[in-house]
């Protein structure tokens, strides 16, 4: 993979934001949010340190739209090219997995295929670990190596730029005006922040060992309370659901509009008491420790089944949300615990 | 847009017929030809309203028409019941698996039925009807509430009664004295010597909580977990796997099932509410 210098980011920015929309994380408070860039607002482009603190999923599958119009089908919607700056490795890998489940065989998702494929990827290094990241549970290490167009990786004087696919190596490529070479140094200096953010991250977890496959914790532990302390603190606010860059469930409604019908598909939660409850008043998951169970069960063991790939990418998006203060980080730990528990109790009959 | 999952076919209810005082059975015809697998389910949309998942309970041999028997359950089951001949619908799919026929192929075909489940099973009788001689035998037993709430009543009371190669049961939980068939629950029906156990398929639906306890029956019975079809009735909404309303496990209702073996499911929690 080609390996290019800049010292600034806002003309590099500003050669793609010719070509198509961008989208730029910008600091609001603690927390990252992309916003549109406008090149006359600002002077430089800010380099984001972790991920963002709404989902990248917003961009291929927006909280609500039009799905279907009566009594005309509706027509293709032409969707422009636009780019997403700052988006880490963690953002990629929910990427990976939503691409599984709106990608998947016989019915794709034409909304979700149209808008992703019309999507130019710029990630970029972490520069640290965020009070809630956990993605070395799965592999994370704070920088992407596959799924991006172009990766950005902040050093001392200025950034590395890779190319991940045909689409960067053309944008490089294009514009040799922007790129200087980058020197095996600034490559140096680039491994060296990898290595020392991917270190902080396994310190920063370090506690967030377990004895056990997740996949297998959560198995063995349907019958465990777990479920139902955590609820006990839950306000359903279904936050974690929202902002989780993984949680795809979605609602189809029909509603009228001024001259057709509509059928609209809107972001929906597991969490919701009504979620799978039917006509006749059957419900599976009336009680909502059995609804924090079954997404666990979703993400970290029936995806997998699936798609061979756990749904959940340790982002810890869902800590920061989360009114009630549930994190999933303690509710392995504490189900690992109990597994452990049981080994030791069976162990102890057994003699 | 062309393969747009979302995107219903126009259809028009041609006609409506009062089955019992909370269901009706609604014939639809579609623009376009629609063809479907007995035992598979179709999106219904009430334009501007909803949409809720109906088995067709006609043959998929008729590719003209379909007809659905739909009780006044909850909010679209309710506007389609105030709908009159002529209103415009939706349909989207066929979505899921069905009932597999060849498999029952040289077997008992054990249908087991309650209240309204008697609508898939009504195409799926008149598939197993096409090609009779393939099963061993087709064993029917029925039940509902009341004589009243029994569905297609022209046809169980009548010439369904009298078919060659199918033995049928009918009982109803409460009788009055007009009633000539049996009195009770369906499970007070059922009879280890119905079909024979190690060469027979059974198919269940009906209430979640008749199913739950005929299956449980069945399996005392010793029929293989594995010989036990059952509908699921879920919360199926986006038809193709990826909405997540309609999960079981691992499972899509409405891209795995919505019929199921016994095994497939039973290890899974709360399966039957």
């Amino acid at each position: 993979m080609e390996t290019v210098f800049i010292s600034k980011l806002k003309p590099f920015l500003e050669e793609i934001s010719k070509k198509s929309d961008l989208y730029i994380p910008v600091k609001k408070a603690e927390h990252w949010t992309f916003n549109r860039y406008n090149p006359d607002e600002i002077d430089e482009v800010e380099f984001n340190s972790i991920r963002t603190c709404l989902p990248v999923k917003e961009f291929s599958f927006p909280p609500r739209e039009l799905a279907a119009a009566f009594p005309e089908p509706l027509e293709a919607k032409q969707i422009k090219p636009f780019a997403v700056f700052g988006l880490k490795e963690c953002d990629l890998h929910s990427i990976e997995i939503l691409d599984k489940v709106f990608y998947e065989g016989e019915f794709q998702d034409p909304f979700y295929i149209a808008r992703r494929e019309k999507m130019f990827i710029i990630s970029g290094d972490c520069t640290q670990a965020g009070q809630s990241c956990f993605c070395n549970l799965f592999g994370g290490k704070g920088f992407a190596d596959l799924g991006f167009d172009l990766n950005v990786s902040k050093i001392k004087d200025g950034f590395i730029i890779t190319e991940g696919s045909q689409k960067g190596k053309r944008f490089i490529g294009d514009n040799p005006d922007l790129f200087a070479d980058a020197p095996d140094t600034l490559l140096a200096q680039r491994d060296e922040n990898r290595a020392r953010v991917k270190k902080e991250l396994e310190e920063k977890n370090a506690d967030l060992k377990f004895t056990s496959k997740i996949s297998e914790i959560i198995q063995g532990s349907q019958d465990s309370d777990v479920f139902d302390i955590e609820a006990q603190n839950c306000i359903e606010c279904q936050a974690c659901t929202r902002v989780c860059p993984t949680c795809h469930c979605f609602y189809l409604y029909d509603t009228k509009k001024p001259d057709y019908f509509a059928k609209m598909k809107m972001w929906d939660s597991c969490m919701r008491m009504a979620y799978a409850g039917v006509a006749g008043g059957a419900n599976p998951r009336k009680v909502l420790g059995d609804r924090i169970k079954h997404r666990l069960l979703h993400k970290f063991v029936y995806f997998l089944e699936r798609y061979g790939i756990d749904m959940c990418v340790g982002c810890g998006r869902c800590v920061d949300a989360d009114a009630g203060g549930i994190d999933i980080r303690e509710v392995l730990k504490k189900l690992d615990e109990e597994k452990k528990q049981k080994k030791t109790n069976q162990a102890e009959i057994a003699k | 847009m062309k393969n747009n999952p979302y995107q219903p076919l126009n259809a028009e209810i041609v006609d409506i017929i009062d089955e019992s005082a909370l269901i009706k059975t609604f014939v639809v015809t579609p623009d376009e030809t629609f063809r479907f697998r007995t035992g598979q389910f179709v999106e219904l949309t009430l334009p501007g309203e909803g949409e809720a998942p109906f088995t067709p309970s006609s043959s998929p041999a008729d590719t003209e028409k379909m007809e659905f028997t739909i009780m006044k359950a909850g909010s679209v089951t309710s506007l389609l019941h105030n709908c009159d001949k002529g209103q415009k619908v939706g349909i989207r799919g066929p979505f899921g698996n069905g009932y597999p026929l060849d498999d029952f192929a040289g077997k008992d075909v054990y249908i087991v039925g309650g209240g309204v489940g008697l609508a898939p099973i009504r195409s799926l009788f008149l598939s197993l009807l096409d090609r009779i001689k393939d099963f061993n035998s087709v064993v029917c037993r029925f039940g509902a509430k009341t004589p009243k709430d029994f569905i297609y009543k022209d046809s169980l009371f009548g010439p369904w009664q009298k078919l060659d190669g199918v033995d049928m049961k009918l009982t109803a939980d409460e009788a009055d004295s007009n009633w000539e068939y049996n009195v009770g629950l369906v499970t007070n029906i059922l009879s280890e010597d119905d079909v024979d156990i190690k060469n027979a398929v059974v198919v269940v639906c009906g209430p979640p909580i008749m199913m739950k306890f005929v299956t449980f029956q069945l399996v005392e019975f010793g029929f293989p977990d594995s010989a036990i079809y059952l509908s699921m009735e879920k919360n199926m909404s986006c038809g193709i796997g990826k909405c997540g309303h309609c999960m079981i496990g691992k499972y899509y209702v409405c891209k795995d099932g919505p019929v199921f073996t016994y095994d497939q499911i039973k290890a899974y929690p709360n399966i039957w509410d």
